[in-house]
This record gives C-alpha cells, structure tokens and sequence, in this order.
C-alpha cells in the first residue's frame, strides 16, 4: 500500500516538474513556437467543443483497426508457421525481417499512387506498418515452446492437432498478445503517418494545425493522440489479463 | 545375508506368464555432428504384472533414454517394448502413464485440468474426466486446490499434481521419471511416503527412476542397477524389506547393508 503510495507521489511529482519546465519554456518563447500548457488547455476545450477533434479521431480509429485487425489475422498464424516449420521459416523471414526494418512512410508514396487516397491506402498502411512486429513475435514464442511440453502431450497419447491447440498455442499466448500490444501502437503511429500524407482524418487535422502561427492546437491534438494510445494498449493488456489469468501472475511470482 | 544372495543376473529368456512388460533387445544411439554414441545395448528386461521397479545408476547410464523408450516419447533405434503382451514400440499411449522429473505441467490449466489432460486428450466427456480428476485431486491430497495454478503451488504439490496427472488415465504401468530429483530432502522423504501409501491402496506396475540408492531400497521390489555408456544392467536386487514400509526402515542395519553394498557396485562402475 505504501509502496502504491509512493509511485502516485512521485508519479505525479514528475508530471508536475515537467509541466512547470514547459509552461515556464512556453511562456519564453510564446505560443508561436512552443504553446504552454496553459494555453494548450484552453485550447483542447475549444478543440472538444468544436467537436471535430473527436469525430476525426472516431473516423481514423475505426480505419486504423481494421488494418491492425487484418495484421493480426495474418500476422499470428504467420509468426506461428514460421516458429514451427522450417519450410514456412525458409520462405517468408527473410521477408519478413527485410519488412519490418522498412520505414512505413517511404512506402506511403507508393501506395497512393496504386491505391488512391482513401479507406484502401490508410487500411494497408496500418497492416504494413504493424503485421511484421505481430508475426516476428509470436515466430519468437512459438520458436520457445518446451519440447518436455510437447513430449507430455505426446506422452498422454495426444494427437499433433491435439498437442497443438491444448499445448503449443496456450504457449504461445503471450507472446501473441505482446506482439498485438506492440504492433498497435505501430499501427497507430502509421495511421496518423498515412493520414498527414494526404491530409485526411486525424493525421490531416495535425498537418493542418501545423501550418497555423499557434501552437497550441498541434500539441492539443498530440495528447490526446498519446492518451489514446496510452488507453487502447491498457485495453488490450487488460484483455489479455482476463483471458489468461495465470500468465501475468506468473511473471509477478517468478 | 551377502550381496550375492539378493542378486541374480539379468536373462532375456523367453516371457513368462507373469510378464507385465518385456523390454527387447533395445539399442538406442545419438548420432549428434557425425559422432555416434550408444546409450543403450542389446538392452532386455522383464517387469512382472504389479511389481514396484528402479532402474538405479548415475547419470548418463541412459535409465531416463529407457523409460522414455519404454514411454515411447524417445524412439530407438532397435528393439521392443512389448505391454500386456503388445508391441508398443516406439508409439505412445497405451494405458502408460508417466510423471516426470520437472513436473512439467501446464501453466494455463488449473490443478483440476492438469489433471483431467489425459483424459482430455483421449476423449473422455467433460463431466466424466473433471469428476475422475477430482478423485485423484483428494488421492494425492490436494483436495480445496482444484482451482489454483501450478506457479501457485511449491514444488512438492506441483509434483502430486503430476502423480495425479498420470494416475488419473488409470494406467496400466506408471513410469516416474526421477519424480523427486528436484525437491529437497524433507519433501522428497514425504513423497516416498505418499507414493507407497497410494500404492498400497491400488497396486501398479511401476518403473521409478533414480540415482538415489537410499529412494531405491525404500520403494523397490526389485532394483535394477545400471552402468553407463552404453547402458547396461550391472546387477538386479531382489529387496527384501517386507511391506508396508514405514520411514523407520531406512535406518535399520539390514537396509544401510544393503545400501553400502549397492554404493561398492556403483562405485566400482564408476571408475570404469
């Protein structure tokens, strides 16, 4: 309890200082150049009663689960296959490593230029930017699953289907949620990305807000982008605490 | 009594009657960059029908290779394993039941769906299988536990569990791998205890494995001793100590006879 004391203390002793070095930056260099928090939050009210901010950020949301969602209906099995077939690992990491060390924003330019500027190019950027994280950890879990594990299932006369949902994929399981959690907030950062390019949605309202003399409005835009972030991520970790009770009591045990 | 009394040679005669399982001319080799190494040779034994067996040495002398053989989770190379009179080799199932060294249970299943795996496994309705893993949750004392996750458990319930685990398909031999190779000394004496208590109460073939010659003499009816590379049968003891056996015996003069007598043999094979 005092331990869970303390980290609220300071916690929020280093939120303070760091919003008092900002406000006094801030108030130096105007709000031209680096808005104070004062101003940043009378700006997020007018921003939240305008209403646009929300609205833009539902819209991009919605696109930007739909290609994660994609990602990770592709991505799982494919890390998996890779993890426990030679054949799979053979053919598609080298892909895969090549992908995932690939800067999402160089391939946006091409993307529109055969997918346009709409639901199609923001979708599939999403699922370029976060699939190759999704599947190189869950490659990473399946590679780990313990050999005793499969023997006993063998041992108790289980079937390779058998071992493979009772055994390999409970296994697994972690490492497909931590592949989810890390390849959302790819796909987040990708949906913003895509959407500055061609000036739409979430990411369009931050390009826009950055062409003004004020701001404000960008760093506005920016928390509430980070809260979402921070929420969504929390979400899924919470999702995945439910649905596997004993995984995150183990770490905390052993 | 001398050590030559108790002993008879291992003879792969023909099976007999009372041949539970009949191990056949088993030959396992590694082959690992090229270099082979023979764990096992020509290796035959028979295990009678109920009979409490060690297969006793140090490590390396390839007793854990041939209970995983005889499990069929390890293949060899040549040979049979032949149970109730059917060849097994190199299959798995089968009514064996195995526990293993490091219990090696699933961390995502409760104590209750550790040990309705088997059953699971090999098509047993839900209500049948949870009601049978509970009869063996309560046989190895675990009962009030059904719903806790083995990293929950210390090691010495951990590994009930997996005794219940391989009770729980009602085998029709048990192999124990070194069960209690990774408890401490207290834990382990508790188990022996448990282990015979729960033998007693439904009599099993049983092959235990070991490098304990003290854990061999208490629970064994017959103590296979082995040397290493390849493995073979230096000597078979016929224990003599009658049942039930109770913690007591382990300090008699007959028993630490034996035991000194048995540690000669191991001894001697060791500097081999």
């Amino acid at each position: 309890m005092s331990d869970k004391l303390r980290r609220i203390v300071f916690g929020s002793l280093g939120f303070g200082i760091v919003l008092l070095i900002w406000e006094i930056a801030g108030r130096k260099l105007g709000n031209a150049l680096f808005a104070p928090p004062s101003a940043v939050a009378l700006e997020y009210v007018d921003l939240i009663r305008q209403g646009d901010m929300l609205r833009q950020l539902t819209g991009s949301l919605q696109q930007m689960v739909v290609g994660f969602g994609a990602a990770c209906i592709i991505g799982m099995p494919l890390g998996v296959a890779m993890g426990r077939s030679r054949v799979a690992d053979a053919v598609a990491r080298p892909w895969v490593s090549m992908f995932v060390v690939t800067s999402t924003a160089t391939l946006v330019p091409l993307f529109i230029l055969i997918l346009g500027t709409g639901f199609a190019l923001r979708v599939t950027i999403v699922f370029l930017s976060s699939v190759w994280y999704i599947a190189l950890t869950a490659y990473n879990g399946a590679r780990g699953v313990s050999p005793m594990q499969i023997a006993v299932a063998r041992s108790f006369g289980a079937g390779v289907l058998q071992t493979f949902w009772k055994v390999t994929l409970p296994a697994i399981y972690p490492y497909l949620l931590t592949g989810a959690r890390i390849g959302l907030v790819h796909a987040i950062r990708a949906m913003v990305l895509a959407e500055m390019f061609v000036i739409i949605g979430y990411g369009g309202l931050i390009h826009r807000a950055g062409l003004q003399i004020d701001t404000a409005p960008t760093l506005a835009l920016l928390i509430t982008l980070m809260i979402v972030s921070l929420l969504l991520n929390g979400l899924l970790g919470l999702a995945g605490r439910l649905l596997a009770p004993w995984y995150e009591q183990q770490r905390v045990t052993t | 009594m001398t050590l030559a009394e108790l002993t008879s040679r291992a003879a792969a005669a023909a099976p007999n009657p009372s041949t539970k399982l009949a191990i056949r001319d088993v030959t396992k080799i590694y082959r690992r960059g090229g270099k082979e190494l023979t764990v096992l040779e020509n290796f035959s034994l028979d295990i009678a029908e109920l009979e409490f067996l060690v297969l006793l040495g140090p490590s390396g002398c390839g007793k854990s290779t041939l209970l995983r053989i005889i499990d069929g989770i390890e293949t060899c190379n040549i040979g049979q394993v032949i149970l109730d009179g059917k060849d097994v080799t190199n299959t798995t199932g089968d009514g064996r039941g195995m526990v293993f060294q490091s219990f090696e249970l699933f961390p995502w299943r409760t104590v209750l769906a550790n040990v309705a795996f088997g059953l699971e496994v090999n098509g047993v309705g839900k209500a049948e299988r949870l009601a049978i893993a509970q009869e063996y949750v309560d046989l190895v004392g675990l009962s009030g536990f059904e719903n806790s996750y083995p990293h929950e458990l210390s090691g010495g319930m951990q590994q009930r569990v997996g005794i219940a685990r391989a009770l729980a398909i009602k085998p029709s031999v048990l192999l124990m791998d070194e069960p209690y190779g990774a408890l401490d000394v207290q834990t382990r004496d508790l188990l022996q205890d448990e282990l015979l208590n729960i033998w007693e109460k439904q009599r099993k073939t049983v092959i235990f494995v070991t490098h304990s010659i003290e854990e061999a003499l208490y629970l064994a009816d017959r103590i296979v001793v082995m040397t290493p590379r390849p493995g073979r049968i230096e000597q078979i003891i016929d224990v003599p100590f009658p049942r039930p056996r109770r913690d007591t015996l382990k300090s008699t003069p007959e028993f630490l006879e034996m035991r000194r007598s048995i540690w000669s043999t191991l001894r001697k094979g060791a500097h081999v």
